[in-house]
């Protein structure tokens, strides 16, 4: 698979297992709770899968992806309310209105860098929460929110529309990954981190940071807005309080918890954030504590996330799985070339180095 | 009528104005010298307001030991801020991502204050006493209470006091050399080391004083800090980050903007039109209105 460069064969088993696992979970687990947190949860996954994909990958420090999720969620949601055309295109249209959106957010960041991309792109989504907050016409409701929505499987009873959700989440959840992934290690990817890293020298080779960033953009809003229309659907409602300061901050632990730019960080801290935050959930004050100091210290600490913090020890095992074979094999032709230099890369690297964005920590064939 | 209107927004505007530069100057001393934007102000000003009300209110002493041991606590809380959550990453201070990074670790420790308030002090909004009380008649129709009169005229005496202090003490310069050339000021032997938590307890403690006053205007809750740090984000960028001048006329500016639409359009869309007024400038002027690429700030 020349798409995914960093899987081996025993990483897809490895994915296609917890996927096989995932699929199994609603046949086992009866909870109607557990599944509806469970939902939730891959709701806010391909959310935070989207974001990660502007934030990690483009680099692009974008503080309005609440906006693109609000948007998608209250285009599907009016939509499903207003009109009688399939629920599943309804979905698709929330996709695309938030794209659109994000496209039209995508060029005043182009002439912006660092913190004024997130401060412009933050204040793009207080004027839409304002908007949505302030309606006349009546068609967003203010802040009561949507009222009921009909969403995907009107028709079923609950117990099986919330199964019916989970699958599609999956689904979902499993196509973005993949999508993503791909598309990161294509030329458009590889353009974006060339952005990212060295924005001048890109530039320099050809590289359009204009066209690259509006595809990202693009392919990030659209996936956002398929999630608030995911959350609409399932949530029956939505309401303003899905944006703002608390949300974005609980979503913004759990892709730096995870790993940034990495493709299954953004899983890892979001699953794992969900856990803590549903164990501490009748301590409102106490799990935001406890989320800020987590943060604090993975970003002091560990700054490419658990993600790269459990890559960096398993290519150190490697690395010292190899030298010992290399030192066995060697030993026999000559004592002097086994030396510690000549058992590939040490694991550790230099502390001034921006956070790399490569899968598990290997090395990317394309961008060396 | 109209002129009732024009002296209301002239008196609001000074007021507003007054209080956001007061929070605002302090972000961008701290972005000036250390490159990066502190999300804790906010809660410095949260604390101000909590500080404010334990001693006015709980034990009833005087209004100027309330404004020092504001400014004697969120100073240490914001030194030991800058000792948890920045100084450990300055040895990363050159990688392009250090803005972003220090931006969560501050926005976290913003996090753990808010909701720490939230734990001691629950969810309640606590009325501040007034530092002072009673309001004067500026023009017919247009009543200045000695309480926003007090905190206007106390802003300004923080920020010109800054202004002295940068320009003449020992340690102001000091600051200054620092957001001008790190390397150069450390080989002049500037204790590069102690001034970064200095500079971020002088700016957290002026938020903090500005707590005291808003606990007085508005109340004080463990979220008290969310408006001001979002009004004084729009400031600095509005200014250009991490020109003092320019934050200053910013803080007039955004205050006239924000008097203007409240009397026009109504509370409700002030805060949209101001965000309204921001992306604009940032396309058009992407490092705001005195703000430099890089360099020469302070």
């Amino acid at each position: 698979m020349t798409a995914f460069p960093d899987m081996t064969t025993g990483r897809w088993s490895l994915a296609g297992l917890a996927t096989v696992v995932a699929v199994a979970i609603p046949l086992v687990i009866s909870n109607q709770y557990t599944l509806s947190v469970m939902v939730t949860t891959g709701i806010l996954l391909v959310l935070n899968i989207s974001w990660n994909f502007v934030l990690g990958v483009a680099g692009v420090w974008n503080f309005g992806q609440l906006a693109l999720y609000a948007l998608g969620g209250y285009g599907a949601g009016i939509i499903m309310l207003h009109s009688s055309v399939s629920p599943w295109l309804a979905l698709l249209a929330g996709g695309v209105i938030a794209a659109a959106a994000a496209v039209l957010l995508a060029f005043p960041t182009l002439r912006l860098y660092g913190i004024y991309t997130s401060l412009l792109t933050f204040a793009f989504a207080e004027v839409i929460q304002y908007v949505i907050l302030n309606d006349g016409s009546g068609l967003t409701g203010g802040s009561f929110g949507l009222p009921i929505v009909p969403g995907l499987y009107s028709s079923l009873s609950l117990e099986a529309s919330t199964k019916a959700y989970f699958w599609t989440v999956l689904a979902v959840v499993v196509i973005a990954t993949l999508a993503l992934a791909a598309v990161g290690h294509s030329r458009l990817g590889i353009a974006l981190r060339g952005i990212r890293d060295a924005p001048a020298y890109a530039a320099a080779r050809g590289v359009n940071p204009l066209r690259y960033r509006i595809f990202a953009f693009a392919i990030s809003g659209f996936l956002a807005g398929i999630a608030g229309a995911l959350y609409v659907s399932y949530n029956q409602s939505i309401s303003p309080s899905v944006m703002g300061l608390t949300p974005m901050s609980v979503y913004v632990t759990m892709l730096v918890i995870g790993g940034l730019g990495t493709a299954t960080g953004p899983i890892v801290g979001t699953i794992l954030v969900q856990i803590v935050a549903t164990l501490l959930v009748t301590h409102p004050g106490a799990e935001f504590t406890i989320l800020g100091l987590f943060l604090l210290v993975v970003v002091v600490f560990v700054p490419d996330g658990l993600v790269g913090l459990v890559g960096r020890y398993w290519s150190r095992v490697a690395a010292w799985a190899a030298e010992d074979e290399r030192a066995e094999s060697e030993q026999a032709a000559g004592p002097q070339a086994a030396g510690p230099k000549a058992a590939g890369p040490p694991g550790d690297r230099a502390p001034a180095e921006p956070a790399e964005s490569e899968d598990e920590g290997s090395p990317d064939p394309h961008v060396a | 009528m109209i002129a009732t209107d024009i002296v209301g927004i002239l008196v609001t505007t000074i007021i507003l104005g007054s209080i956001y530069g007061l929070v605002a100057i302090g972000m961008t001393l701290i972005y000036g010298t250390l490159r990066i934007l502190d999300m804790s102000q906010g809660s410095m000003v949260m604390v101000g307001s909590f500080i404010g009300w334990g001693i006015l209110v709980v034990a009833g002493w005087n209004p100027i030991l309330a404004i020092i041991a504001a400014f004697i606590a969120t100073f240490i809380l914001g030194a030991l801020t800058q000792l948890v959550s920045v100084q450990p990453l300055m040895r990363r201070r050159n990688a392009i991502d250090f803005e972003m990074v220090t931006f969560i670790t501050t926005f976290a420790v913003a996090m753990v204050l808010t909701n720490v308030a939230l734990e001691v002090f629950g969810p309640f909004q606590r009325n501040v006493k007034s530092v002072v009380s009673g309001s004067i008649n500026v023009y017919q129709g247009v009543d200045l209470p000695y309480q926003s009169l007090t905190m206007a005229l106390v802003s300004i005496a923080l920020m010109v006091g800054l202004g002295v202090f940068l320009a003449r003490s020992r340690w102001g310069m000091a600051i200054r050399a620092v957001a001008q050339d790190l390397d150069a000021a450390r080989l002049m032997g500037v204790p590069v080391g102690k001034l970064y938590p200095i500079t971020m307890g002088l700016a957290s403690a002026l938020a903090g004083i500005a707590g005291v006053f808003l606990g007085g205007l508005y109340f004080a809750y463990p979220q008290a800090g969310d408006l001001p740090l979002l009004e004084a984000l729009i400031v600095v960028i509005f200014g250009g980050l991490g020109s003092l001048p320019g934050t200053v006329y910013a803080a007039y500016a955004i205050g006239l903007i924000q008097a203007t639409a409240e009397v026009i359009v109504g509370t409700t869309w002030s805060l949209p039109i101001l965000y309204g007024v921001i992306l604009l400038v940032l396309i058009v002027r992407p490092y705001g209105l005195l703000g430099r690429p890089s360099e020469a700030r302070l």
